[in-house]
């Protein structure tokens, strides 16, 4: 009944590599199949499973208590009428929405004013994972590695796949944002560039922010505003003032 | 392609930002929510006290059901709406329990006699739930250095490569640490039992 505790490191890390699904298709194939024979090894997953959530709660629970303490005071005079108190909270929710909308990039903005970049870079979100059509698994599968900030195992699956669709926009925009990323902009800026100069492409918009971000941090103050004069992301605006300033 | 991918993106992009623990928005839905279930449970016989625990708890079940995929709201309102509908159905329940004392003590369902399936699946659910609340109980009490990077890789989910450019340590080194922070938590969970 009581799985088995002791477990290598590497047997630790593999059973973890498959829950984190940063797996190739064919070990994670062979790890399914034996977690279908071995009941034992099955429990011993779970047990893991378990563990990795009771980790993840626990860390939840100790923030929410953080934001408790950095709630805004709201209710000093406790009698006061509560339909004042609902409004205050529609404002919020408003305030909220927006706040979600802009990709919660000014919680990002703390740091320092003078670092333009760090206060306005906020890696491209990724695109939603849900496995539609067999064709693009791999593509998906990189997606996850990369929301999961593993970029360079991302980068791996996606330069692959480019290999056969050099031109493809999608590839060459998450590419582009992976190398950003992860920190390494001249990498990034011939990708970015590429899917900027693609009419047809629905990143061009977002090509020509991130490129323009891209120049931020590798100093070419005029590149930088001549590409984020072509985006028309809000942050653009924000960022071509505080550089006009 | 292209044609089927940016759809849909802002909801499905909290989603995904709720999964990797995206402290921003966290901490957006838990300060844009809590101020009106806290005004419900106020209204409602109950102190503040009670209103940060029932929130709380609401949050972390809608947490885990977004995680496991249970839950795919289509706005942020209806997410917001979800937030809120736990919350009263938990400040319910709990009003209900007041009245009704428990007669089930949750240690005492460890001794059940095993008689058909269902029963030994529910058997396993409990025995899951007290692992988990070990593992938590655990957790909050595990040495600070161990905490610190067991959160950043489980929690944070930064790379194996980022932390250990954070702690100024070699790959290969940080991932023995955290293997060895992994055995010591394991440990203790188990000492709890």
């Amino acid at each position: 009944m009581k799985p088995d505790y002791n477990i290598s490191q590497e047997a630790l890390e593999h059973i973890e590599r498959y829950i984190n699904k940063t797996m190739t298709l064919e070990e994670s194939a062979a790890f399914e199949k034996k977690l279908e024979s071995n009941l034992d090894f099955k429990k011993q997953v779970e047990d893991i499973e378990t563990i990795l959530l009771g980790i993840e709660t626990q860390a939840l629970k100790e923030k929410l208590e953080e934001f408790h303490n950095e709630l805004p005071e709201t209710d000093i005079p406790s009698k006061e009428p509560s339909k004042l108190k609902y409004l205050n909270f529609t404002k919020l929710v408003a305030a909220a929405a927006i706040l979600i909308a802009a990709g919660s990039f000014w919680y990002f903005s703390e740091s320092s004013n003078t670092n333009l970049y760090s206060k306005f870079y906020t890696p491209d979100p990724g695109l939603p994972t849900t496995m539609s059509t067999t064709d693009d698994f791999t593509f998906y599968d990189a997606m996850v590695n990369y929301k999961r900030k593993d970029y360079m195992l991302a980068l791996s699956k996606w330069e692959s796949l480019l290999k056969n669709k050099p031109e493809n926009d999608t590839l060459n925009y998450f590419i582009g944002s992976a190398y950003l990323a992860k920190g390494d902009e001249n990498q990034a800026i011939p990708y970015l560039l590429l899917v900027s100069q693609n009419e047809k492409s629905i990143f061009k918009n977002e090509a020509f922010y991130y490129l323009g971000l891209a120049y931020l941090k590798a100093e070419n103050i005029e590149l930088a505003k001549k590409n984020l004069k072509f985006s028309t992301m809000d942050n653009s605006k924000d960022i071509l003032s505080e550089l006009e300033d | 392609m292209k044609n089927h991918l940016k759809t849909d993106t802002d909801n499905t992009q909290i989603i995904e930002l709720i999964k990797i623990n995206d402290e921003g928005v966290l901490k957006t839905l838990y300060h844009s929510n809590f101020p009106k279930i806290e005004a419900f449970i106020l209204k409602n016989n109950g102190t503040k006290d009670h209103a940060k625990d029932i929130f709380q708890e609401a949050f972390i079940a809608v947490w885990k059901n977004v995680k496991a995929n249970k839950y795919t709201p289509q706005n942020n309102h209806t997410l917001n709406g979800y937030l809120y509908t736990i919350s009263k159905n938990k400040w319910m329940d709990y009003l209900r329990s007041k009245h009704h004392k428990k007669t089930v003590v949750t240690s005492k369902l460890n001794h059940f006699e095993i008689s058909d399936k269902d029963l030994q699946d529910k058997h396993d659910d409990i025995l899951k739930e007290n692992r988990l609340q070990d593992v938590m109980q655990a957790f909050k009490n595990l040495g600070l250095p161990c905490k610190n990077l067991l959160t950043k890789f489980y929690f944070e989910k930064k790379s194996m490569n980022t932390i250990a450019e954070e702690m100024q340590l070699d790959a290969a080194s940080t991932r023995n640490k955290k293997y060895r922070c992994m055995q010591k938590l394991r440990e203790l969970a188990l000492k709890d039992n």
